[in-house]
């Protein structure tokens, strides 16, 4: 069995109210991401699964309060850590993808500067060689003429060209070890969003990463993951491997949610 | 052509009709509102047989459309008529005028962005601590205050009480004579013409009133500066760029400053509009010779021309501001290009 | 910055300490506000001395007990003078603002829920319109159509007119939309009913913090003119205009009777300003709850 690199333990937390105290949307979640292995965290919208996997990097919205909880990466409590020390896990340890591309994008600098900033950033190294490296990547990510994309700005992609400028930002100009991608092809088409899975999987498998993979879409959880964890306002109703959940689910709510999807097998 | 000279192409041609409606908006203003000026030129004793000739030598005696036909071809010769008060042209009335009100608008406004945008980004990163709420409460002031006053107290602290800036009289102490005009600017034209000691005191002159309209202008700069920044802050994509690990300073200097410049820009072509439209009262306080005062001369003395050739001048520089602005917006965002 | 990333849930009391910034603004706003009204109402029944009387101090007396704000020229008591100007300058403000909410508005929702021809032609006078400086606007229209108070509320109406015109229509548009916009229709609902009993009540909020900023404008505006001489009459306690008759007295050391006029100006403006603000704040339909 494999390491856990990161421990989410008994995390609790919420957001102030308008009469001050505090309204409680974590409770006591837990789970662990395994080295090396795909995981999903799947569960409706307000599940709190996004949340979640924005505390890990520190960024989630500001308004909301931790009321307790561990977040371990290869033992080091991630919420003990100063701003100066978050910096040096964000992008380099840990990265991450997220939904809507084209709004994660900056609008006013061109797509190739973004990745080159974040090239010399991780790297260092001149600028000219930075922009080298962000238009390979693009490439890397089947951009197709990526030297003339590097050139232009976020609204000129497609959403699933901008989606795979940004897993190139979060996986091959960042080298981190944990990649989470929180709900990466939800509003793309269909046909885009299995493309796009196909090149999560593959850069998954080429770099060794260990992978989060938030979603709702349990087509495609069933498809590619390994272990799965199921969250339902709040709380972690059930974790397991995927064959675990499909097959035999023990929870009431994750039996709706795979019924609700038909993807459960005849018994 | 390629799409954005389109785009400007659009932007300019669209000119020339707003232009044209403030044109005929302040003739017919002109008109209704100052009703007969035939009684100013005309000595009370005149005969009537007199007035209708001044009358007619005023234009006046023609019907309406023709003489809307010749406000209109007059002034696309730039022939703005005849001041009343000072018997010249005034067209050049206005171009005497425009440099003083320039140069003030210029060092105004330079001090206010100067001090608006790092008063902004100050309050911005320091969000809803100290220095927030010192910069919120200065902006406030300076945008509640009027004008006239933050000049008089200014006049009243450096003049009156600690002397260490000269009284409002205007552009240079009374009685120095003026440096041969180059650019009209005393600034540059007193540097020009070799004689430091001469500009000093033109600085020293235009230290209170620039420093009055720098105060006014940082307000709203400082407050939108702030405002854009927080909000380029609350976005997805500055999310993302902590996510990837940048540091703080580069988030907030390299791109949300970036992001936040647009708003700014907008609010600054407004306010330039109005300081170079001529700031009417603080050029009064300050004795300052620019357009501003010509306006309120004008006023008073129901001076029929001179009114009418700053009102145009006013407006049409509120529209060249605005066309700027949406100039520069297509420099700066480039989703408007496309 | 070394503090931890993730802030640790505080204990009740302190997270009640926290309150957001509109808190306070509209606290403030509104209490200024009301002590500006106040001030107004109780000046028609009582001040300390007459103000319109001078005579009662010397001329020119620095501030003291008989007279906390001094006097003017004429030896007229500046608080006094200060509470009547407030009737003044808070009255127009009010006056103005009320009519063109209104007419601003209506014209407003018409144009932009009709739309189409009507709308470019409201539109285009709307925008030539704006040109106009609005504080030289209003000075001519005072000077050629004379003083009182009536012309100058009337020609503040007017330049306030196309703010509220374009925020309502934006407003509008925006809502035009909507499925309950559809919902009324459906139901047999004129458009026009459906344009102001259906949408417009939704648009409420920007429109009224928009007010509570015209209103300072006004203020302003109002000031302005008075500072001129125009609008109101020469002897009429305006604040502006106590500003302008002080202008001799500040430079040779009187400081006092161009002073508080201004400070009374900044209480009534920055209170308005905050108010405006923290109505926006608050009726902003992006706010994270």
């Amino acid at each position: 069995m494999s390491d856990a690199l990161l421990v989410i333990e008994d995390y609790s937390g919420g957001f102030q109210s308008e009469t001050g105290e505090l309204m409680s949307v974590l409770h006591g979640v837990s789970y662990r991401l395994k080295t090396g292995v795909m995981t999903a965290v799947v569960g409706e919208s307000g599940s709190g699964k996004s949340l979640v996997a924005l505390s890990i990097l520190g960024i989630q919205p500001p308004a909301f309060e931790r009321s307790a909880g561990r977040m371990l990466f290869r033992g080091v409590d991630l919420f003990g850590l100063d701003d100066k020390a978050m910096r040096r896990v964000r992008g380099a340890e840990i990265s991450m993808v997220f939904q809507d591309a084209r709004a994660a994008l900056n609008p006013v600098f061109t797509v190739g500067r973004q990745l080159a900033d974040v090239w010399q950033l991780q790297h260092g190294g001149s600028r000219r060689a930075a922009m080298t490296q962000a238009i390979e990547a693009l490439g890397r990510v089947s951009i197709p003429e990526p030297d003339r994309r590097a050139r232009q700005y976020p609204h000129e992609f497609s959403g699933g060209m901008a989606q795979r400028a940004m897993i190139a930002m979060a996986s091959l100009i960042c080298r981190p070890s944990l990649l989470i991608l929180d709900e990466p092809t939800t509003g793309l088409d269909v046909t885009i969003q299995s493309d796009i899975m196909e090149l999560i999987v593959e850069l998954s498998h080429t770099r060794g990463l260990t992978t989060c993979l938030i979603t709702h879409d349990l087509g495609v959880v069933a498809e590619i993951c390994q272990e799965v964890v199921v969250m339902n306002a709040g709380r972690v109703v059930e974790t397991g491997s995927a064959e675990a959940i499909f097959t035999r689910p023990s929870d009431g709510y994750t039996q709706r949610l795979l019924s609700a999807s038909q993807l459960v097998e005849a018994a | 052509m390629p799409p954005l000279g389109k785009m400007i192409l659009r932007r300019l041609l669209w000119v020339f009709p707003v232009a044209f409606g403030v044109v005929t908006m302040t003739f017919f203003m002109a008109r209704v509102l100052n009703g007969d000026p035939t009684e100013l030129y005309a000595p009370p004793e005149a005969t009537d047989a007199l007035r209708a000739e001044i009358r007619a030598r005023l234009g006046l005696a023609d019907p309406l459309p023709i003489q809307f036909i010749n406000y209109l071809w007059a002034l696309l010769h730039f022939d703005f008529g005849i001041s009343f008060t000072t018997g010249q042209s005034v067209a050049s009335d206005l171009w005497d005028r425009l440099p003083a009100t320039l140069e003030l608008g210029f060092v105004g406004l330079g001090l206010g962005i100067a001090f608006g945008i790092p008063l902004g980004v100050l309050a911005a990163v320091h969000r809803e601590r100290w220095p927030d709420f010192l910069v919120r409460g200065t902006t406030l002031s300076g945008m509640a205050l009027p004008q006239f006053w933050v000049g008089l107290v200014l006049i009243s602290i450096f003049f009156v009480d600690l002397r260490w800036l000269p009284g409002p009289v205007g552009r240079l102490p009374i009685g120095i004579a003026l440096p041969p005009k180059v650019t009209g600017f005393l600034l540059v034209d007193t540097l020009l013409a070799g004689k430091p000691d001469l500009w000093w005191l033109a600085l020293k002159q235009i230290a209170l009133p620039a420093l009055t309209l720098g105060f006014s202008s940082a307000a709203p700069i400082a407050r939108v500066t702030r405002s854009a920044m927080a909000e380029a802050m609350q976005s997805d994509y500055i999310r993302t760029a902590i996510a990837m690990g940048h540091s703080r300073r580069v988030v907030w200097f390299r791109y949300s400053l970036r992001n936040a410049l647009l708003p700014v820009v907008t609010l600054i072509g407004g306010v330039a509009g109005h300081i170079f439209a001529g700031a009417v009262l603080l050029e009064s306080i300050f004795a300052w010779p620019g357009l501003g005062q010509y306006a309120l001369q004008a006023i008073e003395r129901s001076d029929f021309a001179a009114l009418q050739g700053f009102v145009i001048y006013a407006s049409l520089l509120y529209v060249l501001a605005f066309l700027l602005v949406d100039l520069l917006y297509m420099f700066i965002d480039p989703r408007i290009r496309t | 910055m070394s503090q931890a990333v993730m802030t640790d849930a505080k204990s009740a009391a302190s997270r009640r300490r926290r309150r957001p910034r509109s808190y306070w603004a509209l606290r403030i706003g509104l209490g200024l506000l009301a002590f500006y009204v106040a001030v107004a109402l109780i000046s028609f029944v009582w001040t300390p001395y007459d103000p319109l009387t001078p005579g009662v101090g010397d001329g020119y007396d620095a501030p003291s007990w008989a007279f906390p704000l001094g006097t003017d020229r004429l030896g007229a008591d500046m608080l006094s003078r200060l509470m009547v100007g407030a009737r003044y300058d808070l009255g127009i403000a009010f006056a103005a603002v009320s009519i063109a909410l209104t007419v601003g508005t209506f014209i407003g929702v018409l144009s932009g829920y009709h739309g189409g021809a009507l709308d470019t032609v409201v539109m285009r006078g709307v925008e030539i319109f704006q040109a106009f400086p609005g504080l030289l606007f209003a000075m001519l229209v005072v000077q050629a159509v004379g003083a009182g108070i009536v012309n100058v509320i009337l020609v503040l109406s007017f330049v306030g007119i196309p703010d509220y015109l374009r925020l309502a229509r934006a407003e509008i548009q925006a809502k035009k939309t909507w499925q309950y916009a559809e919902a009324a229709r459906m139901t047999g609902n004129l458009p026009w009913r459906v344009a102001f009993r259906h949408l417009l009540p939704n648009s409420v909020g920007p429109l009224l913090a928009f007010t509570s900023i015209n209103a300072a404008f006004s203020a302003l505006v109002t000031a302005s003119l008075g500072f001129l001489g125009l609008g109101l009459g020469p002897n009429v306690p305006e604040w502006g205009n106590m500003i302008a008759r002080g202008q001799d007295g500040v430079m040779t050391g009187q400081w006092w009777v161009s002073f508080f006029p201004g400070l009374a100006i900044l209480g009534l403006t920055g209170g308005l300003y905050l108010l405006g603000d923290a109505l926006a704040d608050l009726t902003d339909p992006r706010r994270r709850r």
